[in-house]
Parts: C-alpha cells; structure tokens; sequence
C-alpha cells in the first residue's frame, strides 16, 4: 500500500489538479484570444456572428441585474457581487468579440416587484447560461473556452439564486 | 504518446492529451474526496457522497473514451500529497473546492483543446457540474464570493 500523502511534486495545486498549460489560455485571462498568427483562434464568420449574438445575451443578463435592483433594492444589495461578476464577462466577452456591435442598452423586460424579483432574474441568469454553453459548442479554442467558463459562471449564479 | 500536432492546429491529439489531463484531475479528484468525507460533519455527507459519484461517472467516461481511441488513459496514482492539512469540517470542504476547481481548470483546457463537438459537449457538462458543485463547497467552506465569473480560466 502506498504512502497515503506523499510530499513532493505530485501536489494537488501544482501538478494534477491545476494540470494546464498557461499558454493555450494565457490569452482569455487577459480578455484577449490568442495571438493572430496562430491560426486555430481565427473564427469563420460564423464563429464570429455567434459570438457577438453571445456580447448581446451578455448585455441582456447584465441589465437583468440593473432592472432587478431597480425592482427590488433589498435584493440588489445580495446579489451585487454576482452583478459585478455578469459585468466583468461582459467585458471580457466585448474583448474577445471586437467585432460585435454594441448596444447601448440591450433590451430587457421589465422586472417584476418582489417577492417574485429574485425568480425572474434567476430565470434571466439561466436563460444566458443555457445560451452561451450551446454557443461554446460551435466555437473552438479560446473562445470555446471563454463561452464554457461564463457558462458554467452563470450556472453556479443560478444555484446561488435559487 | 509523441504529439506531432504542428503548433497551433487543434486536432485529436491536443484533444486527447487535454482529456488525458482532465482524466488526472478526476483521479486526484476521486481519491481527494475520500479525505473530504474522512473530515466532514455528518450534515455535509451526503453532498461529499453525491459530488464523489459524479467526479467517478464522469472519470468512467473519459476513461472509456480515451480507451477507445487507444490514447493511454492515464491511470490513478496511489495517493496524492494535499494542499494543506485537513484536520476540520471547514478544512474538507476547502479541500472540496479546491478539487473542483482543479477540475474545473482541466475542463477549459479541453474546451480550449478539443477539435470534436461531441468532446467540447461533454466538456461543457462536466465544467457546470462542477462548478455548480464548487458553488456549494465554497458556501460550506465559508468562502466568499461563492461564485466565480471565470471557473476553470487562470486569473490575470
């Protein structure tokens, strides 16, 4: 029988558990895809369509939250990290997606008054989520990668609303 | 196995050498959670239980996967050494959350490597999983924020 915790390089955090290359994804921590030259992070047009109708999903679920405030100050003041969250992926997303056009206020439907508040945006959050991990599919490299992290983001805000 | 993928070009074999990667993570991941469930409180059994179940359904898959493809599913290691000392119910699940989001990071990584669609959506599933997962341990560990925007993406 093995050692049950042998020390060395074998650590969780270093090795196995953190096991990726920094360079494949080096370029998404910053917001950016990777560098033009490599030729797998260019995006057919396609690619590129559907990843701007994913800025516009973006857009929609960080006014979600705005509306949601509006509608429900209490509610507001618990849910601002996950507010600030929806909006640094929107950042990162317009940077990965320099081509889509940007709208200034993406339409959102008006929030309901609580109680029933925290159930319509809960509903906004996963609506997004369901959307960008389809997106993902259809994406490849880094940007796949960026849609499937936000993704997986807003699913674990949808938890944390429920 | 040699990848003699030209640098840049996504193909089967960075795909397979991501999942070989995940599949790493998973076994650590499996094996952790023992430690996990040796230290928690009986409240937070069942959702170590639940969580182990669905790293072990999903490490099957990759293993038959690679299997398959005859691309040298990497086996589990013995054991493993820890991050820290896990001597509490709060040191378990902050072992939790650290396992998850180790496997979270392996999940992008193959989202980021894979050529397959069929590979990217079982990435995708696992990521969520998972992060839904880490949600709930960050919680138990009293961690906050308990969500992330970017699971599984190196921080800047």
């Amino acid at each position: 029988m093995s050692s049950p915790l042998p020390s060395g390089p074998r650590g969780f955090s270093r090795r196995t558990l953190l096991a990726v290359s920094a360079a494949g994804l080096a370029a998404l921590a910053t917001g950016c895809t990777a560098a033009p030259a490599d030729e797998r992070e260019k995006a057919t047009s396609q690619q590129a369509d559907e990843l701007g109708a994913q800025v516009a999903v973006q857009e929609t679920v960080a006014s979600a939250f705005v509306a949601a405030g509006a509608a429900d100050p209490a509610l507001a003041a618990e849910v601002a990290d996950l507010a600030a969250q929806a909006d640094e992926q929107l950042t990162r997303l317009r940077a990965a997606a320099p081509g889509a056009s940007s709208s200034a206020s993406a339409p959102v439907a008006g929030a309901p008054p609580a109680p029933e508040t925290r159930a319509w945006l809960r509903a906004q959050v996963a609506t997004a989520a369901a959307s960008h991990a389809t997106a993902c599919l259809d994406q490849s490299g880094a940007r796949a990668a960026l849609l499937g992290s936000i993704a997986a983001g807003l699913s674990g805000q949808d938890g944390r609303l429920a | 196995m040699a990848d003699d993928s030209e640098p840049g070009t996504l193909d089967q074999d960075t795909e397979n050498a991501a999942l070989r990667e995940a599949l790493g993570a998973l076994h650590a991941a499996v094996w952790g959670y023992g430690v996990v469930g040796a230290a928690l409180d009986a409240g937070s059994q069942g959702l170590a239980q639940a969580s182990e179940t669905a790293l072990r359904d999903v490490r099957d898959q990759v293993v038959t996967l690679l299997t398959e493809r005859r691309a040298d599913p990497v086996r589990a290691e013995g054991a493993y050494s820890l991050p820290f000392p896990v001597l509490s119910p709060a040191d378990a699940a902050a072992l939790a959350v650290v396992l998850e989001d180790g496997v979270s990071a392996a999940w992008v990584r193959v989202l980021d490597q894979a050529e397959e669609r069929t590979t990217r959506q079982l990435a995708m599933t696992a990521l969520t999983a998972t992060e839904v997962r880490a949600v709930g341990w960050r919680g138990t560990a009293g961690q906050t924020p308990v969500t992330r925007a970017f699971p599984g993406l190196p921080t800047s």
